[in-house]
């Protein structure tokens, strides 16, 4: 019915459409429903960063997940020059600052947008009421966050020796 | 393009708040209608953002919504006309008399008791004069207490006319507001808006709870014992609920009042007086259990303290907002301690077991 259709176009939000499909394609939101990926949308902060702007200094306190839709962001650290050096470039689609989803303790990196940058915040405490609300979403980042960091651990593992526990 | 870290600037965010605080004493009957509004918005918002997290548009939302919630309110009104008339008029005509036979049965209750207290008959008629003289006086005084509400009542169409632009607006405001922010604080100031909004949030769902069950139960409690005007009388004592403690002495004074009058024994008011004080205990006992973790936690003392500041300085509009602003600033003092303890790293980082070897 072509009413129907344009009554439904008339309530549907394109923008909140096109961040959902954005959300979607991203690995650590694609085993989330459509509805769940709106509660998400729902939950997250946006904000457009100029280039050069910075989006976070390492020894601020995380608190938040930051997932760059548009531009680009490096990562930075102090090299032993102290001139900074650059650790990774993201591109969009990558998200970064994730450990803050976890604890809050501080940045080990600079993070400044390269380009005009627009990038989407979950924040800490946004996501500990999605738990609550809606475990299947906490659920599924929570499963992401720590396939990640058991992925981290294991490249750690094989570039160093092994490791002695303290007692032994 | 690097940065030297900075310390969130916590001495002047206090400095400005106390600033903005002067200014809203100052200027608090002119921002009465927005402060009401906002609240107004604040309820309504989690229903617009169930839809909105649908996909739907929240102009046509809120469009929607409010052409809903007229049609709504005009059924409601048209099916609950004649109870509502019949109540008002009954109201009308009897006030008059209600307090009339008010005096009459305290001086009689008086005159009884001057002669069963085991006291010298003058010193309990001084006692009891002075006692019930005192209790007449409040209650003499109570319309007048009604009448400054008033200008609240003035604000009825003003509040949701206010509150349709800040439910259309207030996410963009937001949004705007985070772009506005230097980015180095994004994050701090996301982290105070979040603490904010659970507070106030958790607050204003659980009174909502709180106001419709006390209406509802003190309601058919009222119809129970046989009190005329019980619709109006439960509306006050769950619409006064919105301030602690008021709700249960406004229900124990009118219902009170109103069963005096209606069967002229002190027994028909202790009845109602047991009514509230029963459901002040059941909700003591039932709901704050259930809304508990929509509670602000805060000690009882702390809530007076907030109250009677709050009614001191912003008057009716203080006693309503006290508490929530209380809570408001318990969050911001969390946050700033929060602040302070994760940059001098008094936190517990890691957790136990860490020590253990990956496998």
């Amino acid at each position: 019915m072509p009413v129907l259709r344009s009554i439904k176009r008339w309530f549907i939000d394109p923008q909140f459409a096109r961040k959902k499909e954005f959300l979607r394609s991203l690995d650590i939101f694609k085993d989330l429903r459509d509805r769940e990926l709106g509660y998400l949308v729902a939950a997250l902060h946006s904000r457009t960063y100029r280039e050069g702007e910075v989006v976070f200094v390492e020894g601020d306190i995380g608190r938040a997940l930051f997932v760059l839709e548009s531009g680009a962001v490096e990562l930075t650290r102090p090299s032993a020059g102290g001139a900074p050096a650059v650790l990774y470039k993201l591109k969009p689609g990558d998200f970064f600052g994730e450990m803050a989803l976890l604890e809050s303790l501080p940045r080990t990196a600079t993070a400044t947008a390269t380009e005009k940058t627009h990038l989407h915040l979950l924040y800490k405490s946004k996501l500990d009421a999605l738990l609550q609300s809606e475990p299947r979403i906490g659920v599924s980042i929570m499963r992401h966050l720590a396939r990640l960091l058991s992925a981290r651990l294991r490249r750690m593992n094989a570039d160093s020796k092994p490791v002695i526990g303290k007692n032994d | 393009m690097t940065e030297a870290r900075r310390e969130f600037p916590v001495l002047t965010t206090f400095v400005v708040g106390g600033a903005l605080l002067y200014a809203f004493s100052r200027l608090h009957h002119a921002l009465a209608p927005f402060v009401l509004a906002a609240a107004f918005a604040y309820v309504l918002n989690p229903i617009v953002s169930y839809f909105e997290a649908r996909g739907l548009r929240r102009s046509q939302l809120v469009v929607f919504g409010y052409v809903a919630a007229a049609a709504l309110a005009f059924v409601a009104y048209a099916g609950l006309k004649s109870m509502i008339l019949s109540e008002t008029e009954l109201f009308q005509e009897r006030a008059p008399a209600y307090l009339s036979q008010l005096q009459k049965t305290a001086y009689a209750q008086q005159t009884l008791l001057t002669k069963k207290l085991p006291l010298p008959p003058k010193v309990a008629e001084r006692a009891l004069e002075s006692a019930i003289g005192g209790a007449l006086e409040v209650l003499q005084d109570l319309p007048a207490h009604v009448l400054t509400l008033l200008p609240l009542l003035a604000h009825a169409l003003l509040v949701p006319f206010i509150g349709f632009f800040f439910l259309l607006d207030a996410p963009d405001g937001v949004e705007g507001g985070i772009q506005m922010c230097p980015s180095r604080y994004v994050e701090q100031a996301i982290h105070l808006l979040s603490e904010v909004d659970t507070v106030l949030g958790n607050y204003l769902r659980g009174l909502i709870i709180v106001v419709t069950v006390i209406f509802i139960v003190s309601f058919l409690g009222l119809l129970a014992l046989g009190i005329d005007n019980a619709l109006i009388i439960a509306a006050i004592s769950g619409v006064s609920s919105v301030v602690p403690y008021f709700g249960l002495a406004m229900g124990i004074l009118v219902g009170g009042a109103m069963a005096v009058y209606q069967f002229g024994t002190l027994v028909a008011a202790a009845k109602v007086a047991l009514l509230f004080v029963g459901i002040r205990l059941l909700e003591e006992m039932l709901i704050q259990p259930i809304i508990a973790r929509h509670s602000l936690h805060m000690h009882a003392m702390t809530n007076l303290f907030a109250l009677i500041v709050g009614g001191a300085t912003f008057g009716f509009l203080g006693l309503v907002f006290a508490v929530p602003a209380a809570g408001i600033i318990k969050a911001l003092v969390s946050v700033t301690w929060s602040w302070y303890s994760s940059e001098r790293g008094l936190t517990l980082g890691a957790a136990d077991g860490v020590g253990v070897p990956y496998t």
